[in-house]
């Protein structure tokens, strides 16, 4: 068993194999990549959904974080801070390719944004129905901005106050943005469910 | 009575025979249950192995020993599966060899190593990693992962590789590439031939250099590409009506050539310090 | 209140429903339905399984430590270490072995120069022009690497040793090339992929060698 393991087998407290890379063991490192590695790349890989493009954020997140390790001094969770550094090196590089992260006005609609369904349409219900599989290809078709404030805010549980510090938008505009993000969401679902129904 | 005992023997003998084979031959198996996205490595010296999708999550490895020179060493921790041969002292290639035939569900990561191989993986969703001297390499009917060889001599052949990274790396194999396409195709070659037939799809980067083995590359004429093809000593053939580009490649008649076919949505680099380079028509 | 109204206040409705909307939610059933999808969305988004990335990203993060010195080691601990691991827990430290090798091989090469100039009363500009050059073939057998695999793996070291010339070679045709073209691009290709080369031969021959 490698030491890394060997730190995660005994349990061995986060806090102390922190302590240990700051002092630059390499199994402490290794240790905490095995412990938040899956979080953060799932978390790259979905606002991305690109696997080639998740790695390579993933690897940079852990690298940004590992070289200012020796200045974590544990006010808040390590998790936090390496998710954030996470988000952020992801938001960072949609910037950089000029992809639109979030939009300032909340308020801005287009027809290819609202959905004005008539009530009483023909849809089916999705509650209890939902494949995963199918809900993670619905996410990956996301724009971009949508995709984003969803991921923090029902995958990965941040608040909108806190969303709205990361990505650089108003407590409001986060909340329309989930919420046309969830919006979307359904209707893509209900197009894949009625697909696959008409297919043979 | 002199017939009976004849045929007895004839039996007689064929099961010793038999046994004596069984004895030598020793088949071992192991099957792991993993989760989504595992990681199975199998390194041999000598010997083939073979990698082909299993139904569900167990990674399933058949291993035939041809004598008592070589060991299976094995470990299985979460998703990641390793398997390896050990070779005991006296150990030569006949008597160190190992076979392999490995399932593993089809989004598994693959790591391959065998000196004389054959290797063969086919229909895997994962990234596949491949390293051997003398082996033939035969990858088939991938797609989304990443693809990286690395090779000697021995030849490697790639077939409809789609939509991942391809990067291919050998000093003397020759690399066939047929229906490859993705966002990356490189291949870095010393002097094994390059051989591509395909369509330099996708709108991806291909970049296939050579320092003295030729390179052939076949594409059709709705090919949609921007081309940089130099050989600094060699012969440099292009069958294409390519549109002029600036560039500050000086192009040469018969060593350069430089342009763009369609809406030149690939890039496409063909480069050799002194094989011949012919970009054919197909 | 309408199905429209209900829409607009659905944004903020995370903390609950007041008194207006419940009653909205028990007469009308489109708008019940909505909620209910949206809700099993965000209830089914908490559930989505992480994944996990290719060993390859550990690697690279492992080797920029590395590199920026941030992991400290001791190198006799980190020999014992590689004695004992297996194999692949160490792959890192393959290029390094190999650049050392590699290192310790043209030190010798340069000695062996310098030693046969001083006997012949030459002065050896420090700066030599390729063709000034010892042939490649006398320096590639003396390689420690080849010498480790002549000890550990004789039956592979001619193979080793053809590769590794026809490698050096192409690295000397791409520094000249390099050297004489300072800013070509495709001059500079070549040089990274002849060092590529170089560094997969020796990573392969570690392979080989180490237990």
């Amino acid at each position: 068993m490698t030491g890394a393991r060997k730190l995660q087998g005994d349990k061995v407290s986060e806090a102390e194999a922190i302590q240990r890379a700051k002092q630059g063991d390499a199994e402490a490192f290794e240790a905490l990549y095995h412990l938040h590695k899956r979080r953060v790349y799932s978390l790259c890989l979905r606002m991305t959904a690109n696997t080639a493009s998740a790695e390579e954020f993933t690897q940079e997140a852990f690298l940004q974080l590992f070289r200012k390790i020796g200045t974590f001094r544990g006010e808040s969770a390590f998790s936090t801070w390496l998710h954030r550094m996470a988000v952020n090196v992801v938001l960072m590089q949609l910037r950089k390719k000029g992809l639109p992260v979030v939009p300032l006005e909340e308020t801005l609609e287009t027809d290819e944004e609202t959905h004005k369904k008539e009530p009483g349409a023909d849809d089916v219900r999705l509650a209890g129905s939902i494949d995963r599989i199918q809900l993670e290809h619905a996410i990956a078709n996301l724009p971009p901005g949508y995709r984003a404030v969803f991921l923090l805010h029902d995958v990965e549980g941040y608040e909108h106050n806190e969303i709205a510090k990361i990505v650089g938008c108003s407590i409001g505009n986060s909340k329309s943005q989930l919420h046309k993000a969830r919006m979307r969401l359904r209707d893509l679902l209900k197009t894949s469910r009625a697909e696959k129904a008409t297919k043979p | 009575m002199y017939r009976r005992s004849r045929v007895g023997g004839l039996i007689i003998a064929l099961v010793l025979v038999a046994s004596v084979i069984a004895a030598a031959e020793n088949r071992k198996e192991f099957r792991f249950r993993v989760h989504r996205h595992a990681s199975i490595e199998v390194i041999n010296q000598f010997g083939p192995i073979s990698v082909k999708p299993s139904v569900g999550h167990d990674v399933v490895v058949t291993a035939i020993l041809h004598s008592d020179k070589a060991e299976i060493d094995s470990s299985h921790s979460g998703s990641r599966v390793s398997v390896s041969t050990h070779l005991l002292a006296g150990a030569d290639p006949e008597t160190g060899r190992v076979d392999y035939e490995v399932f593993v569900p089809a989004d598994a990561n693959v790591s391959l190593r065998s000196a004389t191989g054959p290797i063969h993986a086919e229909k895997l969703h994962g990234d596949v990693i491949l390293e051997g001297n003398t082996a033939n390499m035969d990858v088939r009917d991938l797609s989304d992962g990443h693809v990286h060889i690395k090779t000697l001599d021995g030849p490697v052949t790639l077939t409809n590789i789609n939509d991942g990274h391809v990067e291919i790396t050998s000093v003397g194999g020759e690399v066939d590439l047929i229906s490859v396409s993705g966002p990356l195709v490189h291949v870095n070659s010393n002097s094994g031939r390059i051989v591509y037939v395909g369509d330099f799809g996708g709108g991806g980067e291909y970049s296939l250099m050579t320092h003295t083995g030729d390179i052939e590359a076949t594409a059709p004429a709705y090919a949609s590409m921007d081309v940089l093809a130099s050989s600094s000593q060699g012969k440099v053939v292009n069958d294409f009506p390519l549109q002029p580009v600036h560039t500050s490649l000086v192009e040469k008649a018969g060593s350069a050539f430089a342009g763009t076919m369609g809406k030149a949505a690939s890039s496409v680099k063909l480069l050799s310090f002194s094989g011949r380079i012919h970009l054919k028509k197909r | 209140m309408t199905c429209e109204e209900f829409e607009r206040v659905l944004p903020e409705l995370e903390g609950g429903h007041n008194l207006e909307q419940e009653e909205h939610l028990r007469t009308c059933s489109a708008c019940a339905d909505l909620l209910s999808d949206l809700n099993a969305i965000e209830q089914n988004a908490r559930l989505l399984g992480d994944q996990e990335p290719s060993p390859r990203v550990w690697n690279n993060i492992e080797t920029a430590l590395r590199r920026d010195g941030l992991i400290r080691q001791p190198q006799l601990q980190l020999v014992s270490a590689t004695l004992h691991a297996p194999r692949w827990r160490f792959a890192w430290l393959v290029p390094i072995a190999a650049a050392l090798v590699y290192g310790v091989g043209l030190l010798i090469m340069h000695w062996q120069v310098s030693t046969q100039v001083a006997h012949q009363g030459r002065i050896t500009n420090p700066v030599v022009e390729s063709s000034t050059l010892q042939s490649p073939s006398v320096s590639i057998s003396e390689d420690p690497m080849i010498k480790l695999v002549a000890d550990e793996a004789p039956g592979m070291r001619a193979s080793y040793e053809s590769n590794l010339r026809a490698v050096e070679a192409y690295i000397h045709d791409a520094e000249l090339a390099a050297r004489n073209n300072p800013n070509d691009e495709i001059s500079q290709q070549h040089l990274t992929n002849a060092y590529e080369q170089r560094a997969m031969v020796y990573e392969m021959a570690m392979h080989r060698v180490l237990p």
